[in-house]
């Protein structure tokens, strides 16, 4: 005991026990913190509250910093979505209020309306399933940014998309093309909506104009994700039109894609967009490859 | 038993601090004032008291913790008193770890004292106290824990810096504490390994006061988990003598002239 402590007495020991004990510490914490984590202590501290629902009282307490406050509701907005799509959670509540106080706080943030009307729009459990906010959210962003004639595009889109309203929709491409800066396919757009609403054809040009446009990485993704739905929607109705006709001509149903090769109505196997091959289900119509990427619920 | 000396006289110089009065009384009124909020609103008064009044202990507590906190070292080593205690058979690590534990008995008493005030305007506005009401005891003392954390990270700061950097370092690090969930969201959802793991580990570093702030879960009279008692407890223990470890390290390695 006595020469323990003496031990202790010289303060390189006493540095190196405190070292040490230190580190043994910090290595208890790591998974001390994570079983409260997987007990929910923490989601319960984080919980689905916001502090301060109004953005308007949040910009009069920001001291004149409220851009750095928007851009911090901004990040907010999609570390709560990320988190949301990564637990596979349906329930998107505070998404519609934390875009609006970030938009309250800068109504000059684009971005947060442009891909806020996506998150909000998107079916669950793609997004919130909410297009009437999605909506209100983009009238906001054209009443604060006249001038930005894209939000009329967005507006024109969940129109389309979402609600199916395409009168609408042609109406919103209409009044965007009309704004200075506008591309001139937006009329084009507005008048291939009004003559064909629901059309898989109208559907591919939206798509393809804002997979073209697309000035980010993840609105062009989305674009590109749904044009290769529609193409193996596409794709699937001729093969299924070919078994048909094969049904019909031979007297009996394909088993493969190989019979149909074989007989000369395709001429090799056919691959959907992602390159996976299509298969021939046992009622006889096409399907796509269990482990392909295409995503044919996008266009539900 | 040295350290026990150390701790009494720290307390003994702590509540000589006039800033203390101050604070606790300005919390008092807060407290007492909750009443007022309470009435002027409708529904919610209990919960306007409840939530206010602990927020007081908490926002008063966290004030005491940093203002006397940063001064603990520093003080002493402006003053030259330092030169005096370490010529004393009293080694460094005796007198950092007396110098916390006199901070935190002046924590326990004016949080008890705060506490008090808290009862007693409960006590106002309802006319009595049940059994029910001990939940606030819970708040009170994931509270202390909270601020023993904030002392130790003072101390820390109060070894190597000036005071009023000191304050500031702490206050920073507490609200980053606050939102450390972040941090662990961060590091979950980016794509980026490096920033991944960088996230993650600042995760585990730094304190982690989000399990603590339990203070809407009182005030809705909702009872406090068992595994939140127990961990909180042993987080805060081990958190303190990490920092109480790191204080006497950088105070060893500090040379006096």
């Amino acid at each position: 005991m006595t020469s323990l402590r003496g031990l202790f007495s010289q303060p390189r020991t006493r540095r190196r026990a405190c070292w040490l004990l230190v580190l043994l510490c910090l290595l208890g914490l790591i998974p001390l913190q994570r079983s409260l984590d997987l007990r929910g202590g923490n989601e319960q501290a984080l919980g689905e509250v916001l502090y301060l629902p109004s953005g308007r009282v949040l910009r009069q307490l920001s001291l004149g910093y409220e851009g750095l406050l928007a851009d911090i509701y901004w990040t907010r907005v999609v570390q709560y979505f990320g988190g949301k799509r990564l637990a596979h959670s349906t329930d998107f509540k505070l998404l519609g209020p934390l875009l609006q106080i970030t938009t309250d706080l800068d109504p000059h943030l684009i971005i947060a309306y442009r891909f806020g009307s996506i998150f909000l729009a998107d079916k669950p459990p793609r997004g919130a399933g909410e297009p009437l906010q999605a909506l209100v959210l983009l009238q906001r962003g054209i009443v604060a940014n006249p001038e930005y004639w894209r939000f009329w595009e967005d507006l024109g889109f969940v129109y389309y998309w979402d609600l199916k309203d395409y009168a609408a929709a042609a109406r919103a491409f209409q009044a965007g093309s009309e704004r200075p800066g506008a591309m001139t396919w937006m009329r084009a757009l507005a008048a291939k909506v009004a003559a064909q609403g629901g059309e898989l054809a109208t559907s591919k040009f939206l798509w393809s104009e804002i997979a073209r446009q697309a000035g980010n990485e993840q609105i062009r993704k989305n674009a590109e994700d749904h044009l290769m739905a529609i193409q193996a929607t596409e794709e699937i109705a001729k093969l299924n039109e070919l078994v048909g006709l094969y049904h019909q001509r031979q007297g009996q149903p394909a088993r493969s894609f190989q019979a149909l090769v074989a007989a000369g109505y395709l001429r090799a196997l056919p691959r959907d967009p992602s390159g996976r091959p299509y298969t021939l289900g046992a009622d006889g119509k096409v399907k796509l490859n269990p482990r392909s990427s295409v995503d044919l619920s996008l266009l539900q | 038993m040295r350290v026990v000396t150390i701790a009494i006289h720290t307390f003994k110089e702590s509540v000589r601090q006039k800033v203390l009065y101050n604070l606790v009384a300005f919390a008092l009124l807060l407290i007492g004032a909750s009443i007022l909020f309470g009435s002027i609103s409708v529904g919610v008064e209990q919960i306007i008291l409840i939530t206010l009044g602990l927020t007081s202990i908490s926002v008063f507590g966290l004030l005491i913790a940093i203002f006397i906190g940063i001064d603990l070292v520093s003080k002493e080593i402006e003053r030259r008193t330092v030169y005096n205690i370490l010529s004393k058979p009293v080694t460094r690590a005796e007198f950092v770890v007396g110098k916390y534990l006199g901070l935190l008995l002046t924590l326990l008493v004016n949080t008890a004292i705060m506490t008090l005030g808290f009862y007693a305007t409960l006590y106002y506005q309802r006319g009595s106290l049940g059994r029910g009401d001990l939940v606030f005891l819970g708040a009170v003392y994931f509270i202390l824990l909270q601020l023993a954390m904030v002392v130790g990270i003072a101390l820390v700061f109060s070894c190597i810096s000036t005071p009023v950097l000191s304050a500031v370092y702490t206050f920073c690090l507490f609200v980053i504490g606050n939102f450390s969930a972040d941090l662990r969201a961060l590091s979950q959802q980016t794509q980026s390994p490096l920033l991944a793991t960088a996230c993650g580990a600042l995760y585990y570093a730094l304190p982690n006061f989000a399990d603590f702030n339990v203070i809407s879960l009182v005030a809705h009279a909702q009872k406090l988990p068992g595994y939140l008692w127990l961990g909180n407890s042993l987080y805060a223990l081990l958190y303190v003598t990490i920092l109480l470890g790191l204080a006497i390290i950088i105070f060893e390695e500090r040379e006096f002239r």
